[in-house]
């Protein structure tokens, strides 16, 4: 019976540092990330149509990132991308103008960069044939940051959102671009 | 009692696949509709927002210390290796090339080679970059660079103190040793300064960056 139990102790113990692992090894391991997604709009749409949406970020203060067209062929541009369930499309996305800023470590010359809050637009679109309910979507912000004095590496913001395919006449007859 | 091991391992390695699925993502439903619907604006979940604790970079290594050693490809493909530059004053250069303050440092770096090259400086670019060899060489070309140019790994970032921010410059004396170090952007002069130190071998004060 000692012996028994002893066994029982050993693959609890095993049992509890495997969760342990396993929670570890799910955490981020990306370092700081230097941009919040704030939300996304309430996507509402009918089988056959779309309709707009919007999602904005927050770049912390002091940094701020490329916009989606940087004026320097180097710099990595701000980009949006989404793992979609086959019977939703985002498309048509819309990118804010970068701000033009010139910067401490070189004043003459200016870069089109988002900084505070900055919303991204687009479209969601359903085909006639999509079942009614809730989807979620995962979508990944790529960007890249810099401070007055330095740059980070580029990291990727993963987040969801919801899309609710009803009946309702909420949404435009789709257009495929 | 074999009969309760048998089910205490099938138990164990049961609830392991299941967390290994869901830690690789394989359990996310995404295709079919959710059951709940969200019709308020929506808000991020805990992933999205930057309110967990970052994972810590590996420590910096100390001024006055042994820079670690390694071996890195040139945009040859030759291996370099850090300890081969013994009896050189070396400043290690991290950059990439979606770095603009580090572009603005290349040009100070070129003349400082050239200025201090004759009295045993030898400067290193290690490009921390995704960019092709062919992307890193034409740019390197295009600044002019007149120093080696390697390509970083994470291993030697890691050796460096993960180099979160770039540039980040560490000044080596004649023995390999660390006499200043600095993330961010720093003045030539600053620069020029802590070249003087390594080349003399006397400690500066940390550049800082600022």
């Amino acid at each position: 019976m000692k012996h028994h139990r002893a066994i029982c102790s050993a693959l609890v113990t095993i049992l509890l540092v495997g969760l342990a692992c396993a929670q570890e090894s799910s955490s981020p391991s990306q370092g700081r990330t230097f941009v919040d997604f704030v939300s996304a709009s309430k996507a509402v749409v009918s089988p056959g149509h779309s309709a707009p949406v919007q999602f904005t970020f927050h770049v912390q203060d002091p940094y701020h990132i490329n916009s989606s067209k940087p004026l320097v062929e180097e710099l990595i541009p701000t980009q949006l991308h989404f793992s979609l369930p086959g019977e939703i499309a985002v498309g048509k996305m819309q990118y804010p103008a970068g701000k033009l800023m010139a910067f401490p470590f070189d004043p003459s010359t200016k870069l089109s960069v988002y900084s505070g809050d900055f919303v991204i637009r687009g479209l969601i679109m359903a085909p006639t044939k999509a079942s009614t309910g809730t989807y979620t979507i995962h979508g990944e912000l790529k960007y890249q940051a810099c401070d007055n004095n330095a740059c980070y590496p580029p990291k990727k913001l993963p987040f969801t959102f919801d899309v609710k395919v009803g009946s309702g006449r909420a949404s435009h007859k789709a257009s495929h671009s | 009692m074999k009969r309760s091991i048998i089910l205490a391992v099938s138990v164990i390695l049961a609830v392991s696949g299941l967390l290994l699925a869901k830690s690789s993502g394989l359990l996310q439903n995404t295709a079919k509709p959710n059951t709940a619907a969200d019709d308020k604006s929506q808000t991020p979940d805990a992933q999205s927002k930057d309110n967990s604790a970052p994972a810590p970079n590996p420590p910096t290594p100390k001024i006055g210390t042994a820079a670690p050693n390694f071996t890195l490809a040139d945009m040859k493909g030759d291996k370099i290796q850090l300890s081969s530059f013994k009896g050189k004053a070396v400043v290690l250069d991290f950059w990439a090339t979606w770095c603009e303050p580090c572009k603005l440092e290349m040009p100070w770096m070129v003349d400082l080679q050239k200025k201090y090259g004759p009295q045993g400086l030898q400067i290193i670019g290690v490009a921390m970059d995704d960019a092709d060899d062919k992307t890193i060489m034409e740019f390197a070309r295009k600044m002019g660079v007149n120093y080696p140019v390697l390509r970083g790994t994470e291993a030697v970032a890691d050796l460096y103190g993960g180099l979160d921010g770039l540039p980040a410059t560490f000044f080596l004396d004649r023995s390999g040793k660390i006499v200043d170090e600095g993330v961010g952007l720093m003045s030539q002069s600053v620069i020029e300064n802590s070249i003087k130190h390594a080349l003399e071998g006397t400690p500066a004060h940390s550049a800082g960056g600022k």
